[in-house]
């Protein structure tokens, strides 16, 4: 028994040392997390400047201008039975992201928006950063999702559309 | 029980070399690290921001203490418990169809799956033996000592 709770003691000192080597080494990161930061994304702008955040009313003001190219993130079942009219389904995943060739082919400094489901979904932020890294300048990641955009009662289009 | 020493020894290396190599990838880049988290959707951003700072470092210091042999068994406790978690992680993941990448090795992570599952249920193996091993391997068929 005793064994036993020597053995607890010690993984706990070993646990606590992590926590104060964490808060240590990473104390610059602490800082900005009470700051503020990282509440909505732990992109760093700075190793991508081309990436925005953007508002449901930014992005709508975007689509309905017709000046940006919007990409739905969400796999494609989702996608046929609805998605903001004119966008293009390219589903994004953290393991396997490809980028279409006529995608590709677009001019760099085109607007692209993109989403995903809403809520706390990741991908259209992982779709983000691989169209960034793909060179293109200004990409807008609208945090509300599909969600907001059905909430909104704004329009929807269903089918298959472009891919 | 020499031999049974010699395969103690070899497991402690194994196993806490990999987490330390596994921590070192990580705490390096724990914003990475972080949204490789995140991706789980499990937690939310501060806590994910959390583990990934502290997650590292905990790999790495039971990881040095099983290597070198200091409280060999607390830290083979450590990393039995976060490979049951990591198990117990990648089941949920698979069984709610979500494609993420597992973030076990920083940059070189693949798909959370079976595989993932596979190699987590080795390295339990030893640690497990390491838990319940004082000086050597427990002879077949026995009860391991508490």
């Amino acid at each position: 028994m005793s064994e036993t709770r020597k053995i607890v003691r010690q993984a706990l000192v070993i646990g606590a040392l992590s926590v104060l080597l964490a808060a240590a080494v990473h104390f610059p990161l602490v800082k900005r997390l009470v700051r503020g930061e990282f509440r909505q994304t732990f992109l760093v702008q700075a190793d991508y400047p081309g990436i925005r955040l953007i508002t449901l009313q930014e992005a709508e003001d975007l689509w309905a201008a017709g000046e940006a190219v919007v990409f739905d993130a969400r796999p494609e079942r989702p996608f046929r039975e609805g998605h903001v009219p004119r966008a293009r389904n390219l589903p994004a995943t953290e393991s396997k992201l490809k980028v279409p060739p006529d995608v590709l082919g677009l001019p760099r400094e085109r607007t692209l928006v993109v989403y995903c489901e809403g809520g706390d979904c990741q991908s259209s932020l992982a779709l983000a950063k691989r169209l960034h890294d793909e060179g293109f300048k200004d990409i807008r990641v609208m945090t509300g999702g599909w969600e907001e955009w059905i909430k909104a009662g704004l329009p929807v289009e269903a089918g298959d559309a472009e891919k | 029980m020499p031999k049974n020493k010699s395969l103690l020894l070899v497991f402690r290396l194994a196993l806490g070399g990999l987490f330390v190599y596994a921590g070192v990838v990580k705490v390096f880049d724990p914003l990475d690290f972080a949204q490789d988290i995140r991706n789980y959707r499990l937690v939310g951003q501060s806590l994910s921001f959390m583990a990934a700072l502290v997650l590292p470092w905990l790999e790495i210091l039971a990881g040095v203490a099983l290597a070198a042999g200091i409280w060999k068994r607390a830290s083979a406790l450590i990393i039995s418990g976060l490979l049951v978690f990591f198990i117990a992680l990648t089941l949920v993941t698979i069984a709610r169809g979500l494609d993420v990448e597992c973030g076990c090795f920083g940059a070189l992570s693949r798909k959370s799956g079976f595989g993932v599952i596979l190699e987590d249920l080795g390295m339990l193996f030893m640690g497990l033996v390491l838990l319940f091993s004082k000086k050597g391997l427990p002879p077949m068929g026995t009860v391991p000592p508490n």
